[in-house]
């Protein structure tokens, strides 16, 4: 398969904090991919990257041959558009209806003065709509975002990526707030999407049970090092642990971190605050 | 109770009492820095308190005294009674105009406040030089008195209610504007987050995250302040800018004592009234805010 996303050694710097340091990625298209790794290790920030929620401090991301990192102005919002977001929050409009906020997903297909009139056009809001029956939320669509439980904002949310018809979806972390029913909602529907469409999944977990059971390749992160890269099944327990540091006092790439600081005293686990 | 079960640790920190009093020799002291600065600030507000009453020539045999007129006025002042039928009529009218003024000028000072408070939040602006301009000069207006603001617009467009409109509407962009920018700043910027991932622009981002989010807690503020202002707006008439602060001082000036105490009776009705509605609707729009998920 085509190389759809190719991330060249992107790095990102907070303060002399590294997050994500050199990565080098190729993802083809279609693919289901799980990022994993403890907290702190850089998961979130590489997916933000992707979406240009966050901007690399060096390297370059490719996506079909068009350099993402280079996109400004409209360009950038339709790149956004094209690469849809979901996140562990959600982050619906909580006062806004169901509807509307799957609409929001068309927010960059529609001309600006329709869109901030809300003069929805009738496709789009069928497009919404069959959006929401797929996830069986379809009798959801005219009540508050927060009237509903986790697992069904979640849903909206996926609802939300789906009607930006995006080449690919990045999932930070979708279910983590989710119990294991919703869970399951959830998860399979990214797998129903990346099946029927084609469209790209990358998808930040915490579960390496979760991760192996949906994911048909697994990258593995490590204070902000790339550590593994392979199918579910190469994972074994030793990668595992490697991964996530248990028994272990630190890994090769926690190390480089630690150079890095100015300071030596910061304790291993300081960065697991931050989210 | 516990005196029994925390028996170890008690001795344990009694024997070792010398050496944790030279490891924490601040935690020990009855009178550490911070209370003696803390008690220095007392005594200075104190003596700068006296120096004032002092200097303003407070007396209290002169208060004693006032006291006595007080009581004096007080009796003219009962039974509270209109005097005749124009009076009340105009009593009406003028309180009718005063809660006019009011809800005109909170109204539209918050339609104006609410593109200008856009500008001065951190979070929607244009650029940091917008935001530093539209602060300052919201404080700028802000800054100056609603009276002030009635005198500069009677010399504008002459004496009557629309002056006390606009210097209400002129002092309260500033309010509101600062109000609503600071509230937009509280906003949780995730919804806002969403929109942009989706390949929402900042105005995208305004209309479908960050009002429908803020919208009630504005909606409340702009309430309180009316109510606030229909008490405000009972001065500004006695300027000359309409309401019912005319008749006011117009029977203060002809000793109509009893009209006086009338009038103000019914702006205690009206104040009380309008305090009571703005507060149950205010209840009503947070009520409703957060998500109440069942
Ligand atoms: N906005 C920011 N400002 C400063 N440091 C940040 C910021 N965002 C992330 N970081 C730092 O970057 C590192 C990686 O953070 P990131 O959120 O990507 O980790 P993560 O793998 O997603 O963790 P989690 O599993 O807890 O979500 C952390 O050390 C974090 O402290
Ligand atoms: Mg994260």
């Amino acid at each position: 398969m085509e190389a759809a996303l190719t991330l060249d050694q992107v790095s990102r710097r907070f303060g002399d904090r590294i997050a994500v340091h050199e990565i080098a990625l190729t993802i083809p298209a279609g693919s289901f991919v799980g990022v994993i790794g403890r907290s702190g290790a850089g998961k979130s920030t590489v997916l933000r990257m992707i979406n240009r929620l966050a901007e690399p401090s060096s390297g370059r991301i490719v996506w079909r041959g068009e350099e993402v990192t280079a996109l400004r102005g409209k360009q950038l919002r339709q790149w956004r558009a094209r690469c849809a977001m979901i996140f562990q929050q959600f982050n619906l409009s909580a006062r806004l209806d169901v509807m509307t906020n799957v609409l929001a997903g068309r927010l960059a297909k529609v001309p600006a003065r329709r869109s901030l009139l809300g003069l929805w056009t009738e496709a789009d809001r069928a497009i919404a709509l069959s959006a929401l029956e797929r996830f069986d939320i379809g009798e959801l669509a005219a009540l508050r975002a927060d009237r509903l439980s986790g697992g069904q904002q979640q849903r909206v949310a996926i609802a939300r990526a789906l009607v930006q018809e995006p080449e690919i979806i990045l999932a930070d972390e979708p279910i983590a707030s989710l119990d294991p029913r919703n869970t399951r909602a959830v998860m399979d529907a990214l797998a129903s999407i990346n099946r029927e469409y084609g469209i790209t999944v990358l998808c930040n977990l915490h579960s390496l049970e979760i991760a192996r059971a949906y994911c048909n390749r697994l990258v593995g992160l490590a204070g902000g090092h790339l550590v593994f890269d392979g199918a579910p099944e190469a994972l074994d327990d030793a990668a595992a642990e490697d991964l996530y540091g248990l028994n272990r006092p630190r890994s090769a790439a926690a190390d480089a971190t630690a150079l890095i600081e100015p300071r030596p005293a910061l304790p291993q686990g300081a960065a697991a605050f931050q989210h | 109770m516990s005196g029994t079960a925390t028996a170890p640790l008690r001795d344990a920190a009694l024997a070792d009492l010398q050496s944790l009093k030279r490891r924490h020799p601040d935690a020990f002291r009855t009178l550490d820095r911070r209370r003696v600065a803390g008690l220095f600030a007392v005594f200075a507000a104190l003596a700068l308190l006296c120096f004032g009453l002092w200097r303003l020539g407070f007396s209290p045999g002169l208060l004693l005294g006032g006291l006595g007129q007080l009581a004096w006025f007080t009796g003219l002042m009962l039974p509270p009674d209109p005097g005749s039928w124009s009076i009340l009529l105009s009593t009406l009218t003028g309180l009718g105009e005063t809660l006019a003024i009011a809800f005109l000028g909170t109204g539209f000072a918050a339609l104006l406040a609410l593109p200008v408070s856009l500008l001065a939040a951190r979070n929607t602006t244009v650029s940091g030089a917008v935001r530093f301009l539209t602060r300052r000069s919201l404080d700028t207006l802000r800054g100056v008195n609603t009276l002030i603001w009635a005198l500069i617009w009677i010399g504008v467009v002459g004496l009557g209610p629309f002056a006390g409109v606009l210097a209400i509407v002129t002092i309260d962009v500033g309010t509101l504007g600062k109000m609503f920018s600071e509230a937009i700043e509280a906003a949780d910027g995730r919804a806002a987050e969403g929109i942009t991932s989706a390949g929402g622009g900042a105005l995208h981002r305004i209309r479908y995250a960050t009002l429908p989010e803020v919208m009630p807690v504005l909606a409340g503020q702009a309430l309180y302040l009316f109510e606030s202002n229909v008490r405000a707006s009972t001065i500004i008439g006695i300027i000359g800018a309409g309401g019912i602060g005319l008749q006011l001082s117009e029977m203060i000036r002809t000793l109509e004592w009893r009209a006086v105490s009338f009038i103000i009776l019914l702006i205690l009705v009206m104040v009380a009234l309008i305090d009571w509605l703005s507060a149950r609707l205010r209840r009503a729009i947070a009520g409703e805010a957060p998500g109440q998920t069942a």
